[in-house]
Order: structure tokens, then C-alpha cells, then sequence
């Protein structure tokens, strides 16, 4: 059996495990020739990730056949913690029931893998009604916003509007958003090429200025901010932000889209689409109203 | 008392919160006989009512239940039904220490001597009929299910993690062991932080699992060989064991000759006892079969009024700590199980 990844930025990596950590201790990773996949729930089965990372989002990839993995997360977490953003890693399983974990060309490190638990998590069974999707920087200035009153979000789908609402013991709070009315001139067509290497030109800092505007120059540094609402019914569920919170803030920072979809009364599945490195679904439990 | 194989099984620690869930068979005299002789006054008595009943182990059922239903646990007690016959030796063993511990209590407080009263009041702890029926009473009220097994508790708690009714049985014991348990959880109804006896000191008590498959693979064992490694040792059926044999012993000579009647040391006394009787208890033990376990509302109301009004519970402490519980459960998510249907 060969299994051997690089993975070219230790960021990714990093925002992996990071979400994973939010939900179990252990997990245990599938490596195929496809890629690695990722499934887990937390203790009570409230909160579901699904991780899918294709061979072509890694620097090189070998696998011929099919590798299951086990590792304590937090021990896993410390070592990739140990990487700079520009370095790589590479990780690869030896016979002896090890992970092999390489920072850059010479900072080696070697894991004991824990026997992985044979038990297969499926995923929930569900469709979804309402979509919105939006930047990570939004979603989680709305978070923030609802947090401040309640420990649950209660999403609402009206239309192309939506709402993200809480109650907790000291009031209320209604955040809306609407669709941003811009499908004639898709932002994400042709004008933002791929994000590339090259060097915005940074204007000279300006001190006076508090720094509250970001100057829009090149392309990498303007935030997609539109937002689209899908609404084949229009739908309200509410969620632990004890669950969500974390794991937006977790894969939050390596910016990207995010699309929540969700059903009245049903669980809500954040898609997070990570520069180049596959998709994290997270699925949650709905609140029980009583 | 119990099986002192501590030292030969594999245990693994382990949290409360992965048991949300999960049906867990919990051996309810285990649990209650813990609660009466730890849940005590500062002279070392049960708590008790305004008749001067005990409340020990109402208290210890109170808070663990709440403790259990926040986490989303649901526990269901199996209660002991009649013991076998060979068990009498042993439960005239423990009679004759609480006789001696009550005598000695006396005298302790006689001179005065609190430190060592509390000590022997403890010793002295038994359960009572009318303990077993307000325990049953307290759980109705709480919606949580209880089985009468025909005999041993802990063997019928042992059969329901085999037919699939429960994750795991709970006890300090390790009978359930040999018993066949697919999973046995220690300190699951005493977690947390307790004070150490006799000493100004505390410890953390976290609940251990122990996995009878892995403790057999670990051990090179069979069940049926561990069984007779337990009978070396003493169990409640022969609590002597036998003289010189601990468990290291036992182990080595099980490896050795595989079964009881072929270690040439023990030929002596082997018969002193009806080993196969023994044996027949934890292998084919006499266990109720259940068809499905089903939880009920807590009746919030229910529960304050025996407590509060029948048992002089304080009205804040039961109002508090219930209100705790509804707003675990009013706030609790649903999990995603009811969805991979």
C-alpha cells in the first residue's frame, strides 16, 4: 500500500482540521485514489461534516488503494499549527501504523494512528426548499449580530429576502438581507480572472484615514459581497449558533463562498467551497421549538 | 465484594457526553446502594425527611437523572430481583459487617469520635424495600423506564447490550463482565468531583468504559476462561476464591491449563464448591427479555410535589435544579439520526 499527499499551502490543511476539531476528538480519514474524504458527527449527533478533497487539489497525490486513518485531532492540529503559511506538507502512512507529517523539506514528525471505529455515518436524507448564498465575511457579521442576543439563529426565506433572526432573555434581533440585483452582470464572470499572485498595488498608508475603507485596486483584494437567495418555499429554521458558530469561523477565514440550504423544521447544510481544495458540507440539527 | 479484576481489564476513559443518545442499562442497586452510603449529613446519617425517613438516595436519583436527561442520556434502571442461591454465603458476609460497622458506630459515637462515626455509618448502609419502591416511584415521575429482573440485575443489564436494547450497562462491579456485557461503563452514576474519605481532599471521578471483546483479545482469553479466572479470584458466589490466588495468579494459571478442573494446585479444594453452578450464573444467567424501551415525558410537576411536599426536599433547590433540566430539553436540537432513515 502507498499513500502519499502534498499539499502545497499549510493553510488548507490547517482549515480542515480546524473544522473537523469543532465537532469530534478522533477522526478518521479515508484516503482513496481519488482523494481523501472526511465524515463525523459529533457525540450527539447533532452536527454532521462531510469533507471531500480530490487528488487535484494537492501538490502531488499517490494512493493505489483504498487507506483509513485514524488520528487524535488535537495531536494532528499541534504539529500542522507548527507550519507557516507557505510552507507544505507532506503526509504519508507507514506500515507501523504511523503517520509520517513533513513541514517544509526537513521538520519531520511522527503520529501514532489510532485504530479508527468501523461505524460509517451516513448523511441525512433531505430536500432543500431555500438557498442563500453569500460571503463568508457576511455570514459571519450576521452571526455575530444574532449572537449577541441568542444562542440559536432562526433563518427565514421570503422571496429573494431573508431573515436571520434570535431571541434570548434580554430581546430580540432581525437581521435581513436581499438579493443583490445584479444577475445581468454575474461578479463572478469573466472580469475576475483567477485569483493570481500579482501584487495589488497598495496605495501609500494614509493614517488619517483609519484605514475603514478597503481600497478596491486589484482584483484579489475586492470581496465578492453579493448575495443570492433561492426560494422554492419559503422556509424558517432555527439553529445552535453553539455548533455553527465555530466551524464558520473556522473555515470563515479562508474566505470563499459559503451556501446555506435548508427546509422548515429540517437540518441546514453549509456548503464551504475553499480555494482549491474541494467542498466541506456541514449539516446541523434544527432547534426543537416547544 | 464484586469481582477484583480491576488490574486485568482494559479500561479506557471516557466522558459523559458520548453517551448523549445512547440507552444506557444501568444496575439500579449499584447505583442506589452508592448514593445512600456517599449521599450523607455532616454526622455521617442519610439525609433524611420530616418523618425521619431516608432521602439519600432520592437526592443522588434526582440529580444524576437531570444530569443524564440535560445531556440527552436516556438511562433505563434494571433493579435486582431474587438472588441465587449460592449468593447467600455472601450476602451473610455483608449482613455480619453491618451489624459490626452499626456496633462500632455506636461506640464511635460514644466518644465522640465523628471522624470515625462517619466512617462506620457508611459501612452500615443498606437497602431497604420501601428505598427500592420510592426509587421507582421518582423515576415514574421522570419518565424513565425500569425492568424487575428475575435475578441478578447486572446480568439482565449485561443481556440488553447483547440484543441491542442499550449501548451499555452501568456499574461499579465488574461482574457485568463476565456476565457478557458488550460494554460496561464505571463511575457513570458517581462522575464528577468527589471528596476522598476521611481526608479534606477531592478527586475527579471520570466514568471508564471497558469493552469485554478487547479485554478478552488483550487478555488471550476466552469468556468462558475468563469466568474461571473470576471463580480463582472470588466472586459473589464463592467470595473466598481460593487461598493464595490473586488475579495475576489466576491469570497465569488459566493460561496455563485453560479450565478449572485441569490446574493440578486447586484439585484439593475445587470441590468445595459447586464451580459449575458458578460457571452456569455468568454464562446462561436467568435475565429478563424486553421488547422496547420506551421513555415517557418528565412530568415536572409530578416530581416537585412527591419531592417538595412528600420528602421535604427544599422547594428552591428541586425548583432550581428541575428548571435546569427543562431548559436542557426545551433547548435541545433535535439530532440528525431521524433523518438517515
Amino acid at each position: 500500500m502507498t499513500f502519499e499527499a502534498k499539499i502545497g499551502n499549510a493553510e488548507d490543511l490547517k482549515t480542515i482540521i480546524s473544522s473537523i476539531s469543532t465537532l469530534v476528538e478522533e477522526a478518521n480519514f479515508v484516503a482513496t485514489s481519488e482523494g481523501i474524504t472526511f465524515r463525523g458527527m459529533d457525540p450527539s449527533h447533532v452536527a454532521l461534516i462531510d469533507i471531500s478533497w480530490p487528488n487535484t487539489a494537492f501538490e502531488r497525490y499517490e494512493c493505489d488503494s483504498e487507506n483509513n486513518f485514524g488520528v487524535r485531532i488535537e495531536e494532528f492540529s499541534k504539529i500542522v499549527k507548527r507550519a507557516e503559511k507557505k510552507d507544505g506538507i507532506e503526509i504519508s502512512i507507514s506500515e507501523q501504523n504511523q503517520m509520517l507529517i513533513t513541514i517544509g523539506k526537513n521538520r519531520k514528525y511522527k503520529i501514532r494512528l489510532i485504530e479508527s471505529s468501523a461505524t460509517e455515518t451516513p448523511l441525512p436524507k433531505i430536500t432543500f426548499d431555500s438557498k442563500i448564498t453569500l460571503s463568508s465575511s457576511k455570514l459571519q457579521k450576521m452571526l455575530g449580530d444574532v449572537q449577541v442576543i441568542s444562542d440559536y439563529l432562526t433563518i427565514r426565506t421570503d422571496g429573494s429576502k431573508a431573515y436571520f433572526s434570535g431571541k434570548g432573555d434580554s430581546g430580540e434581533v432581525e437581521v435581513g438581507v436581499e438579493e443583490t440585483k445584479v444577475h445581468s452582470t454575474p461578479r463572478t464572470k469573466p472580469t475576475d480572472k483567477a485569483p493570481t499572485e500579482e501584487k495589488p498595488e497598495l496605495p501609500p498608508p494614509d493614517k488619517a484615514d483609519g484605514g475603514q475603507i478597503k481600497v478596491r485596486t486589484g482584483e484579489t483584494d475586492v470581496e465578492d459581497d453579493s448575495i443570492e437567495i433561492y426560494s422554492k418555499e419559503d422556509s424558517t429554521g432555527a439553529y445552535s449558533l453553539e455548533y455553527l458558530n465555530p466551524v464558520v469561523k473556522a473555515v470563515g477565514n479562508s474566505g470563499g463562498k459559503i451556501t446555506c440550504e435548508f427546509s422548515s423544521a429540517k437540518p441546514l447544510r453549509v456548503e464551504f467551497k475553499v480555494a482549491n481544495m474541494g467542498r466541506i458540507h456541514f449539516y446541523l440539527a434544527p432547534r426543537v421549538e416547544s | 465484594m464484586g469481582l477484583n479484576i480491576k488490574e486485568l481489564v482494559t479500561r479506557e476513559k471516557t466522558n459523559l457526553e458520548s453517551f448523549a443518545t445512547k440507552i444506557v442499562a444501568i444496575d439500579a442497586y449499584n447505583a442506589i446502594y452508592q448514593f445512600l452510603s456517599t449521599i450523607r449529613g455532616a454526622d455521617g446519617l442519610y439525609l433524611t425527611d420530616s418523618e425521619g425517613r431516608a432521602t439519600s438516595h432520592l437526592s443522588g436519583l434526582l440529580y444524576r437523572n437531570v444530569n443524564f436527561l440535560s445531556i440527552g442520556i436516556k438511562p433505563v434502571y434494571v433493579f435486582d430481583g431474587k438472588p441465587p442461591s449460592l449468593k447467600t454465603a455472601e450476602i451473610e458476609r455483608r449482613k455480619q459487617i453491618k451489624k459490626d460497622a452499626t456496633v462500632k458506630f455506636e461506640n464511635a459515637m460514644a466518644r465522640g469520635d465523628l471522624k470515625d462515626a462517619r466512617k462506620f455509618a457508611q459501612q452500615t448502609t443498606s437497602l431497604k424495600d420501601d428505598m427500592i419502591q420510592d426509587s421507582k416511584r421518582l423515576l415514574e415521575h421522570f419518565g424513565i423506564p425500569y425492568i424487575d429482573a428475575p435475578s441478578e440485575g447486572e446480568a439482565t443489564a449485561a443481556h440488553l447490550t447483547n440484543t441491542g436494547h442499550a449501548f451499555a450497562s452501568a456499574s461499579q462491579d465488574f461482574d457485568s463482565v463476565l456476565f457478557g456485557a458488550k460494554r460496561l461503563v464505571r463511575n457513570f452514576t458517581n462522575s464528577g468531583r468527589r471528596r476522598i474519605p476521611n481526608r479534606n481532599a477531592y478527586v475527579d471521578v471520570e466514568p471508564e468504559i471497558i469493552q469485554v471483546k478487547k479485554t478478552l483479545e488483550n487478555l488471550e482469553l476466552t469468556r468462558e476462561e475468563l469466568v474461571d479466572v473470576g471463580i480463582l479470584i472470588g466472586t459473589d458466589f464463592n467470595p473466598s476464591g481460593f487461598e493464595r490466588v490473586g488475579p495475576k495468579t489466576a491469570l497465569k494459571m488459566i493460561k496455563q491449563h485453560s479450565k478449572l478442573e485441569e490446574i493440578p494446585q486447586i484439585q484439593e479444594h475445587l470441590h468445595d464448591i459447586d464451580y459449575n453452578q458458578i460457571r452456569n450464573i455468568f454464562l446462561n444467567p436467568n435475565v429478563a427479555d424486553v421488547d422496547e424501551i420506551i421513555f415517557q415525558d418528565v412530568n415536572y410537576e409530578a416530581i416537585t410535589k412527591y419531592l417538595v411536599d412528600e420528602r421535604s426536599f427544599s422547594s428552591d433547590r428541586v425548583k432550581l435544579t428541575l428548571g435546569r433540566l427543562k431548559k436542557a430539553l426545551d433547548t435541545k436540537s433535535h439530532n440528525l439520526d431521524q433523518w438517515f432513515k
